[in-house]
């Protein structure tokens, strides 16, 4: 009789709590996100999973000695993970489009709004009960607004680690969400007309800007914002290697195999955070309410200074394109182009977009420098 | 309620200084992106020559010799080719 009650203590029924199997549902919800509706599957894929591993009962997967631990100290406290994906992001983005049309850069600073109105409402939330963000904390949940999942981990990493993991998933699941958040936001600041207006095609840009451009963001970064320089400098470097030319095979790793490996890793590590005891408390809910609100923020802040550009510039510019300022390369070009699409057939966005799309990765890269510069001393 | 009013004005500084900066430094992109890569694109353009040999090694259907085609079509085509991946190739 002790030893069938023995076998069944060591059983997951017996051990079950409420919140476990609460996280596990959540897990489960990334995961029909990921591979039902296929939001941002290659890290919802991961979190989901390591959602469901790190609550189950007695395997001790995020104690010290458990696997997704290490991971998680290994490669997110330490920042590490984050840099090596910016690095990756860098050898896959293209300026071209950026370089072809400079003024986007200006929708790309706009779209940065979202992080720093974001920080007065997690101050304002210091009101509620049970909450209390200090002004590191506010900082590191308002770079949510900035939708770019390394950018949020590394600040996150260095300004709040207490509440990394609530602000990693927040960030990711948001990124996910952008083709739901980000249309109505769009359609509602914009006209019909508006959203049919055709953009003149952009001027080709030669070999030798790409391989300067770069340079010329390290070189500035190093100037004026040594703060931003891991993430701008490991970024720069993967772009580097992709326009010189010359490392074609570090490219193609940066951006193949070695982010695909971080991403995994860095997946099942922020899922790891999503424990009951970390995750159900009403922090938590006001984190992903900032972030919803960050982002919404950021895309309206997008478009409006889109509209105010068309207003006053000689080529025409489609608003829409304004919303791709939030980083979260390339979902928000896509959205752009796809919203584009239903208001006129024949016009095709995408390429537009992806300038404002690219600064909005240089923009929350420099406010997450900004950030560090000023709060994290 | 003094600490809350202190870190509220704290917030207001630090969005103030952000936007500020993001903006300047962005802008100053732009320029740079204006005088010094606009100088460098006139001085050092693509050379059509080369990008065709390129896409000679790429593709199999190019490695032909160009036949009967006279250079300047050959040099139109390879230039539109360019053109249309350098649109097409950025959103990889």
């Amino acid at each position: 009789m002790d030893s069938l009650t023995k076998l069944w203590l060591s059983t997951g029924l017996a051990n079950f709590e409420l919140g476990q199997v609460v996280m596990m549902l959540v897990g489960c919800g990334l995961l029909y996100l990921a591979i039902a509706r296929n939001f941002e599957p290659l890290l919802l894929l991961p979190m989901g999973f390591g959602a469901i591993l790190t609550n189950i009962p007695l395997s001790g997967f995020s104690e010290v000695g458990g696997l997704l631990h290490y991971i998680y100290y290994a490669g997110i406290d330490t920042g590490i993970f984050p840099l090596i994906i910016f690095m990756g992001v860098g050898a896959m983005t293209d300026f071209g489009a950026l370089i072809a049309n400079p003024k986007t850069l200006l929708l790309g600073a706009a779209a940065q709004f979202g992080i720093f109105a974001t920080l007065f409402g997690a101050i304002a939330l210091n009101y509620v009960p049970g909450i209390e963000f200090t002004l590191k904390d506010a900082s590191a949940i308002a770079i949510i607004g900035g939708a770019d999942g390394p950018t949020a981990i590394f600040l996150a990493s260095k300004l709040a680690p207490d509440l990394l993991g609530a602000i990693a998933v927040a960030a990711y699941s948001y990124m996910a969400l952008v083709p739901i958040i980000q249309p109505p936001i769009m359609r509602a600041l914009t006209t019909l007309d508006e959203r049919k207006i055709e953009m003149a095609q952009l001027r080709s840009v030669t070999k030798i800007e790409k391989i300067i451009f770069p340079l010329g963001v390290l070189l500035m970064t190093i100037f004026f914002l040594p703060a931003a320089t891991p993430l701008v400098g490991m970024f720069c470097l993967g772009n580097l290697m992709r326009e010189s030319g010359v490392v074609d095979r570090l490219s193609s790793t940066a951006q193949n195999e070695l982010i695909n490996i971080t991403t995994i890793f860095l997946g099942l590590g922020v899922g790891s955070k999503l424990s009951a005891e970390a995750f159900l408390n009403v922090e938590t809910l006001g984190i992903l309410g900032l972030g919803a609100v960050a982002f919404s923020i950021g895309t309206a802040s997008g478009v409006i200074m889109a509209k105010t550009m068309n207003k006053f510039s000689k080529v025409p510019i489609n608003p829409l394109i304004g919303a791709a300022g939030v980083s979260a390369v390339p979902m928000a070009a896509r959205v752009a182009n796809k919203v584009g699409l239903e208001a006129n057939p024949h016009n095709f966005l995408l390429m537009h977009a992806m300038g404002p799309n690219v600064a909005g990765v240089l923009g929350s890269a420099v406010a997450a420098g900004v950030l560090l510069a000023l709060v994290g001393g | 309620m003094d600490n809350m009013q202190q870190q509220f004005i704290e917030a207001g500084t630090l969005m103030l200084a952000g936007m500020v900066f993001v903006f300047v430094f962005l802008s100053m992109l732009i320029i740079f992106i204006n005088t010094v890569l606009a100088k460098l694109a006139i001085k050092f353009p693509d050379p059509i020559v080369a990008s065709s040999s390129r896409a000679n090694k790429k593709s199999k259907s190019h490695s032909k010799p160009h036949g009967d085609f006279s250079p300047a079509v050959v040099a139109a085509i390879s230039g539109a080719v360019k053109r249309y991946r350098s649109q097409h190739g950025q959103d990889k």
